[in-house]
């Protein structure tokens, strides 16, 4: 009973009492959470049935901007009806019409968006969104700058641009997004100061932005320089969107950078802006990088190289790598008539290199 | 003290240990699991994932779907992948040596041809017999490979040997997905700037008795058949609470080899899938952390808790059986193969909490329940029955339904897919019969498993389906 002795304690808990006790707390738990749950899903139906009414008065509303026929002048009011006036004090009302008109916007544009804007604005929602601005919550403030964003106030990019360095991904991702819509091109200076790393997810939704924009000429080599390496990789990024040859030697650097993303995305670069001397730079640093950037460089080859860069892609049909082998036989397939007649000639003992032969060839005559 | 006091003393402590452990863990992952779904939900509410789906920087990625004799459905389930919202992805289907008319069919529907294809082994396989690419530029992303039958671990890593693209998106061929699946699918790998995602995993739903038209999903209906009901709720407990909670941690497992997506470079530095394992998708992934840890590399394995795939569930107790036993060996298998991890500093969270997690609850946890199930009659019998072992058999009951319970009033909150309160209800009172009905023979499945793996049985196992509502024919 040595061990009984020491758990004595135990011992004295575990008595029938007590086991009467636990059981009954655990049924009145489940029982509690049964009800809790009930009662959670009346609450919630009820608040779905209230939210079908609120999306109809808010789709009502929306329509009648959307299709208001009168002059639009800042003064102007569109009419709106005494009950959507008493709901908007209602928070769950306004989310709903805030989120409405806020998905509309997107997909709007011309005078309907700006009857939109008016809307929002003449319903004073952009003070909520002011106030959300401040919540201790960040995703209550990354919702209320994309709010602010996608109705273009433009007013109000001075309080948001502290927002682009914030500590909060969520918030500096949409602050940032803010203030490419509100700026364009030129909103792209907050690359100057981030001390943060942008994700790739973040330069998809910048470029993607900035799509649906005229291009303007920004600087960009400086970011080439920068101290944070996701500014320089979009900076590369842009230079390959936009084609901006001017850069062509500011890239060349690149290839040179420490970190090896930045050269792979350098490498990747130079398949939109090349030079007659391009692939000769890349064949220089071929040998110098690791599998990953080596075959970068020969994609790139298959798509900038010429017949002078033939004698370099027969040497890696030697390669032991058949991923190399693949692309070598590739780029020298595209890169010309000479090109395809010395994959023709190459007489090989290797059934695989012969299988990606005729591969390459079917991928040429396809 | 005489022996028999000794043992049973020790005993009884050990079980209270163990119980004091396992309710430890259960409430560790109700408030992790929290944390992790409302950042997720948080995050998410207001992303466009639109803008991925035609975005050139998106990542590239390669659908994989080894099929076996899935004749009966394959050309729909085909179409569904095809028409996966998004720009930068190429679907593979493997047909894995199937006797059926599965190809003949491909062949006729997606107007296919043989073509001359390199396929660059950098991973071993079962010879391949032939690639296929349609005609139609409509099609232009699928290719089909032919192969001489290996297991779905060889399928997959000839799907792996053909890919073209930086990331694997690996479903099975029945499954169903949602519309967005691959856009919410390729985020985290976005995301992350101090870490590399190597693989995220998706919530697995059960589709039985959901209405699927066209390889979509259509109605979702809570199953009428207890089994698939029981399993809805394991499910939810398993994806919404289990794995979110061991996400927050860094300390993921397992990615469902059903529907999960993973780095390629990744995967083929580590060589791929395992096929000399059942649980190949656990091994795969466990490989993988092992790997980053090794190379210390910092690196993520990401959960989304949005329910993306829809799967049919095993109606029968045999098909259950054979799939529970099947779990058991792959999670024994991938334990033996990483033991170097148990309890190694050097493995961090791995070695030191995911790894004796898995080795003690989810391997240990049907032996030592079978033990107890066992001394308790043997104590009854020679009389020797004391209140405490019974309070820990109430205790880890009560638990459990509380557990369940909580899984659905996470449910509930977050994506709340059964919305009459009728459903709900019938969830609730499958979380009080589970115990009894179902939990027992999940743990005498287990034990067979563990039973089979002694015995040196390798095998798979023929899975019987139903099919969902309008299908009625069966695979193997």
């Amino acid at each position: 009973m040595l061990l009984l002795k020491l758990f004595s304690p135990l011992a004295f808990f575990i008595s029938l009492r007590t086991i009467g006790v636990v059981i009954l707390v655990f049924t009145n738990l489940i029982v509690c959470l049964l009800i809790f749950m009930l009662i959670y899903m009346y609450f919630r139906s009820k608040r779905e049935k209230n939210q079908v009414n609120y999306k109809l008065i808010s789709d009502l509303l929306i329509h009648k901007a959307v299709f208001y026929d009168g002059i639009m002048l800042p003064e102007t009011l569109i009419p709106v009806t005494k009950r959507v006036k008493k709901l908007i004090d209602n928070k769950y009302f306004r989310n709903r019409l805030t989120d409405e008109l806020v998905v509309a916007k997107k997909n709007i544009t011309g005078t309907s968006a700006e009857n939109l804007k008016h809307l929002y604005q003449q319903l004073n929602l952009e003070q909520y969104a002011l106030k959300n601005l401040k919540s201790r919550y960040w995703h209550i403030k990354a919702k209320a700058i994309q709010e602010l964003y996608l109705m273009e106030l433009k007013e109000y990019e001075f309080e948001l641009y502290p927002f682009a360095n914030d500590k909060n991904e969520l918030i500096r991702m949409e602050a940032q997004v803010a203030l490419v819509q509100f700026n364009g091109f030129e909103g792209l200076l907050f690359l100057d100061d981030i001390t943060y790393s942008i994700s790739e997810w973040q330069q998809i939704k910048l470029l993607q932005k900035l799509s649906n924009l005229p291009p303007v000429h920004v600087s960009i080599d400086s970011w080439l320089k920068s101290s944070n390496i996701s500014v320089v990789i979009f900076a590369l990024k842009l230079i390959r969107n936009y084609h901006r040859f001017e850069l062509h030697d500011a890239v060349l650097q690149c290839l040179d950078h420490p970190d090896p993303e930045v050269r792979l995305q350098a490498i990747n670069c130079f398949s939109e802006i090349y030079t007659d001397e391009t692939s000769i730079h890349l064949i220089s640093r071929f040998w110098r990088e690791g599998l990953k950037h080596q075959l970068a460089i020969i994609k790139a080859l298959q798509n900038i190289g010429s017949e002078n860069d033939n004698p370099f892609l027969l040497t890696l049909l030697h390669n032991d790598n058949y991923e190399m082998k693949l692309f070598a036989a590739r780029a020298l397939a595209r890169s010309g008539k000479k090109g395809l007649a010395s994959l023709n000639d190459y007489g090989s003992y290797d059934n695989k290199l012969n299988d990606i032969i005729i591969q390459v060839k079917g991928e040429l005559a396809a | 003290m005489n022996w028999q006091a000794f043992v049973f003393d020790g005993f009884t402590y050990l079980m209270m240990l163990y119980a004091f452990s396992l309710m430890s863990f259960y409430v560790f992952i109700g408030i992790f699991s929290v944390g992790e779904t409302r950042n997720y939900i948080r995050r998410n509410s207001f992303t466009d994932y639109r803008m991925l789906a035609s975005a050139i920087d998106a990542p590239s990625i390669t659908v994989l779907a080894p099929a076996h004799n899935e004749g009966l459905t394959i050309i729909e389930n085909v179409r569904s992948l095809l028409s996966l919202n998004y720009m930068h992805i190429e679907v593979i289907v493997i047909n894995d040596g199937s006797t059926d008319d599965s190809l003949e069919k491909l062949i006729k529907a997606y107007d296919l041809y043989k073509t001359d294809y390199f396929i660059n082994e950098q991973l071993p396989t079962q010879p391949v017999i032939a690639v296929y690419k349609s005609r139609n530029l409509v099609y232009r992303k699928l290719i089909v490979v032919d192969k001489v039958k290996g297991g779905k671990a060889d399928a997959l890593n000839v799907g792996i040997n053909i890919s073209h693209h930086d990331y694997l998106v690996i479903i099975d061929v029945d499954c169903v997905l949602e519309q967005d699946a691959i856009l919410k699918l390729a985020k985290p790998f976005l995301e992350q700037t101090d870490k590399r995602v190597i693989a995220a995993g998706g919530v697995l739903r059960i589709a039985n008795g959901c209405e699927v038209e066209g390889g979509r999903l259509v109605k979702i209906y809570l199953p009428e058949q207890f089994l698939p009901r029981i399993q809805t709720l394991e499910y939810i407990r398993s994806f919404l609470l289990s794995r979110m909670a061991w996400t927050r941690l860094n300390g993921l497992l397992l990615i469902s080899g059903a529907f999960g997506s993973f780095d390629k470079e990744i995967v083929i530095k580590c060589g791929g899938y395992n096929n000399k394992t059942v649980g190949e998708d656990m091994e795969l992934l466990v490989r993988m952390r092992r790997y980053m840890e090794e190379q210390k590399e910092p690196y993520k394995v990401s959960f989304i808790p949005d329910p993306l795939c829809w799967t049919e569930a095993p109606a029968t107790y045999k098909t259950l059986g054979i799939q529970r036993n099947r779990w058991t060996r792959g999670t024994i298998e991938t334990l033996q193969n990483h033991k170097k991890m148990f309890f190694n500093p050097k493995y961090h969270i791995l070695g030191l909490v995911s790894y004796p997690y898995w080795a003690f609850f989810e391997f240990g946890g049907p032996i030592i329940e079978t033990i107890g199930y066992f001394m308790f009659i043997v104590f009854c019998v020679v009389g020797m029955i004391s209140w405490s072992v019974f309070f820990i058999m109430i205790s880890i009951f009560s638990i459990g339904v509380l557990y369940s319970l909580f899984a659905i009033l996470m449910e509930v909150l977050t994506y709340n897919q059964y919305k009459q309160k009728r459903d709900l209800l019938r969830l609730a009172l499958v979380a009080v019969a589970e115990p009894f009905v179902f939990h027992p023979f999940v743990v005498f499945s287990a034990i067979k498993g563990n039973f089979d793996f002694l015995m040196k049985r390798h095998n798979w196992g023929n899975m019987t389906r139903q099919g969902f509502t309008h299908r009625h024919k069966t695979k193997s």
